[in-house]
């Protein structure tokens, strides 16, 4: 890496370490009962955030830092500030770091702005005085004039950002790392951020910036780097890396559309496939299930040909309570007619051995189309002896085509005025 | 670490000025308050022992003097220790998101209590007073040694802070384990009773004089009381247990610092 770097990181990686599992409900007595106390301080889980990055940034220059959400952006600005410890790598900052990562980071919420800003500048490495000397300026920055002597936690989401940012830049750091917090503040502050910042650029200061903006990074930044999942996936000229960015992003959402679609599609099939398609005790069978078209077995048909569906069916023992069924769908599963012996007022009296069982619709008049068929014979209280759906399906031709899913007998008639070229 | 202390010693002072403006939030009457809490213990202590049960102890008359001269340097070690476990958790804020020394936390509190000891010695101060009147002997030049034995007391205490801060953010339960601890803790220090009181019965006598709070409390009561100058082997124990607590508390520190940022 280049000598005069003021920030230099090196073959960089973070592994969040959790603790076991259940660490949230550990408790000191039960480490120490079951003896596991250094056991429950050792990590168990361990979740890479930033893996082998490399990189340096110069002095005056701003960089800026992009990837979508959990891509260790984030992570990485708290490496360089020194919040967290690299697991493996090297990072070298040359000079003071003043860090804003997060809303209302490093603020104690019950106490007034004002002694915020100090306990702000007494961590930044400045003494009391110092910190005085900047005070006036740092309100003023802020605009919050009206409130410094208000607790922190009455301030808005803007106002902290704002109290944040005018304490950061004016601690006069030599690295300044901003994380997204700027889009927080309104339009005019965000101006005066910006001002400020390109201001200390040109002082030689430096700049690491995060932010989900893309205009604004392209704008600002003189190099930008592309984080994806922990990996450093492309560092250069910022036009070039936003660009491909946006390819990229724009590819991850046509492939999660295209997924997201397959996978309904997949599902819609896996349900059909789990349920069967027969069911039932068995006490009683329908052994074999035909459709008779014009007296022989057929499952092709025209609108009002006459249909027979005939049931051979078993009984396995004699039966004093049984309903037979049948159920007309088209294949998306819309039921077009359904009928059973108990709705049309049989009452069951007995069932014995084989016989046969037959529906005759004389005139079946259904629109053009394909048909599915169950068929059934069950107990009064609807518990299935045998049920079979989808048994076999038909399908309906006509010579003249139409919608739906019936033809009733029909014929136009026209009034006086109304002439046609050609009739049907 | 105590360079890091020391470093950061501007905003050690900015914490625990808030720490204690906090408690005494902005009134006259909030620092009266303060004193409360020690005032009702040494009286309710003095009607239980010296006039219920009219407990003679030889050595501790009048016995509400021997009392503040213990209880209040206890005070101090038991309200640091409580304060400072919570402290990491409670300002978890801090330390997870912004470059925040964590082990300023617990010391700031080891601090503001020290602060309050300090203000709570014009008690202490009244009741040798209004001993001396009845020609009792307490007190004393040795009096003047007061500063020496916080001095050697501080490390201890924060000792002990940084490492209970620490193993709150990984066991939650610390607290409720300290609270047990130090009730158990200050009935086997020798406040309510001097330990020259139990030496008939050795294994009591053992096991007090084993605890590591004992050697402080004795320097109090000689310096404050008894109006004797501590035998040099009670202050070299008192300062080994402070170097050893110390030095404890750091490792423990220093050893999970790099888990708190993640766990707080």
């Amino acid at each position: 890496m280049s000598g005069d770097a003021v920030v230099t990181v090196e073959g960089v990686s973070k592994l969040y370490r959790r603790m076991a599992s259940g660490f949230r409900f550990r408790t000191l007595k039960s480490a120490l009962l079951e003896r596991s106390l250094v056991r429950d301080l050792e990590p168990q889980e361990v979740i890479p955030a930033v893996r082998e990055v490399s990189f340096s940034v110069a002095p005056g220059e701003a960089f800026g830092l992009i990837g979508s959400n959990g891509s260790g952006k984030s992570t990485l600005l708290k490496l360089i500030a020194g919040i967290l410890e690299p697991t493996e790598g090297r990072i070298a900052v040359d000079g003071r770091v003043s860090a804003l990562i997060e809303l209302g980071a490093g603020f104690h919420p019950e106490i007034s702005g004002r002694e915020n800003v100090y306990i702000n500048g007494a961590v930044l490495g400045l003494s009391r005085s110092e910190v005085a000397d900047r005070f006036d300026e740092i309100v003023a920055f802020s605009g919050l004039e009206d409130f410094i002597d208000e607790p922190v936690k009455n301030y808005s989401s803007g106002m902290y950002v704002r109290l944040g940012f005018a304490v950061a830049v004016h601690t006069d750091p030599d690295v300044l790392l901003v994380d997204e917090v700027l889009a927080v503040g309104d339009e005019a502050f965000a101006h005066r951020c910006v001002h400020r910042i390109e201001a200390m650029l040109a002082r030689g200061k430096t700049l690491l910036f995060v932010s989900h903006t893309l205009p604004l990074v392209e704008d600002l930044c003189d190099r930008i780097l592309w984080m994806e999942d922990g990996f450093s996936r492309m560092i250069g000229e910022p036009r070039r890396v936003v660009d491909a960015y946006r390819d990229a992003v724009a590819q991850a959402e046509g492939r999660r559309h295209r997924e997201e679609k397959e996978e309904a599609e997949t599902e819609a099939e896996a349900e059909a496939e789990e349920r069967p398609d027969r069911w039932g005790s068995g006490r009683a069978r329908l052994r074999e299930v035909r459709l008779l078209v014009d007296g022989a077995e057929g499952y092709a048909l025209s609108t009002g040909s006459s249909a027979v569906f005939a049931l051979d069916v078993e009984a396995e023992e004699e039966l004093e309570d049984f309903v037979f069924g049948i159920a007309i769908r088209t294949p998306r599963g819309v039921e077009v007619w359904g009928t059973n012996t108990e709705l049309e007022g049989y009452r069951p009296g007995r069932l014995s051995g084989s016989t046969r069982v037959q529906i005759h619709c004389p005139d079946l008049r259904l629109a053009p189309g394909e048909y599915a068929v169950d068929l059934a014979v069950h107990a009064r209280d609807g518990a299935p002896y045998d049920y079979r759906r989808g048994v076999f399906t038909f399908t309906v031709s006509a010579s003249r085509s139409s919608t739906g899913v019936y033809e009733p007998r029909h014929r136009w008639e026209f009034g006086p005025g109304v002439e046609w070229d050609e009739t049907g | 670490m105590l360079a890091r202390l020391l470093r950061f010693r501007g905003l050690l002072l900015i914490l625990t000025g808030r720490e204690l403006k906090a408690r005494y939030r902005g009134s006259f009457l909030g620092f009266f308050w303060s004193l409360v809490n020690p005032l009702l213990l040494l009286a309710v202590y003095t009607l239980v022992f010296d006039i219920v049960f009219q407990a003679r102890w030889g050595g501790a008359e009048p016995y509400s003097v021997f009392l503040v001269t213990g209880l209040f340097p206890w005070i101090w070690l038991s309200g640091s220790l409580l304060d400072a476990t919570g402290s990491l958790l409670e300002n978890s804020g801090l330390i997870r998101k912004a470059v925040f020394p964590a082990e300023v936390l617990p010391v700031v509190t080891v601090l503001a209590q020290l602060v309050h000891f300090v203000l709570a010695l014009p008690i202490a101060g009244v009741a040798l007073v209004g001993a001396r009147l009845f020609d009792y002997p307490v007190g004393g030049w040795s009096v003047f040694g007061l500063p020496l034995a916080m001095l050697v007391q501080l490390p201890f205490v924060a000792g002990l802070a940084l490492a209970l801060a620490a193993l709150n953010v990984h066991f939650k339960d610390v607290q409720d384990l300290l609270q047990n601890l130090l009730t158990l803790g200050f009935f086997l220090t020798p406040i309510l009773y001097p330990l020259s009181s139990i030496r008939q019965v050795p294994w009591a006598w053992a096991i007090v004089a084993a605890n590591p709070a004992t050697p402080y409390i004795q320097i109090y009561q000689d310096l404050l009381f008894a109006g004797v100058w501590p035998a040099v082997s009670l202050w070299l124990r008192a300062l080994g247990t402070s170097l050893l607590a110390w030095g404890f508390g750091c490792w423990v520190f220093a050893r999970l610092r790099n888990t708190l940022v993640e766990a707080a």
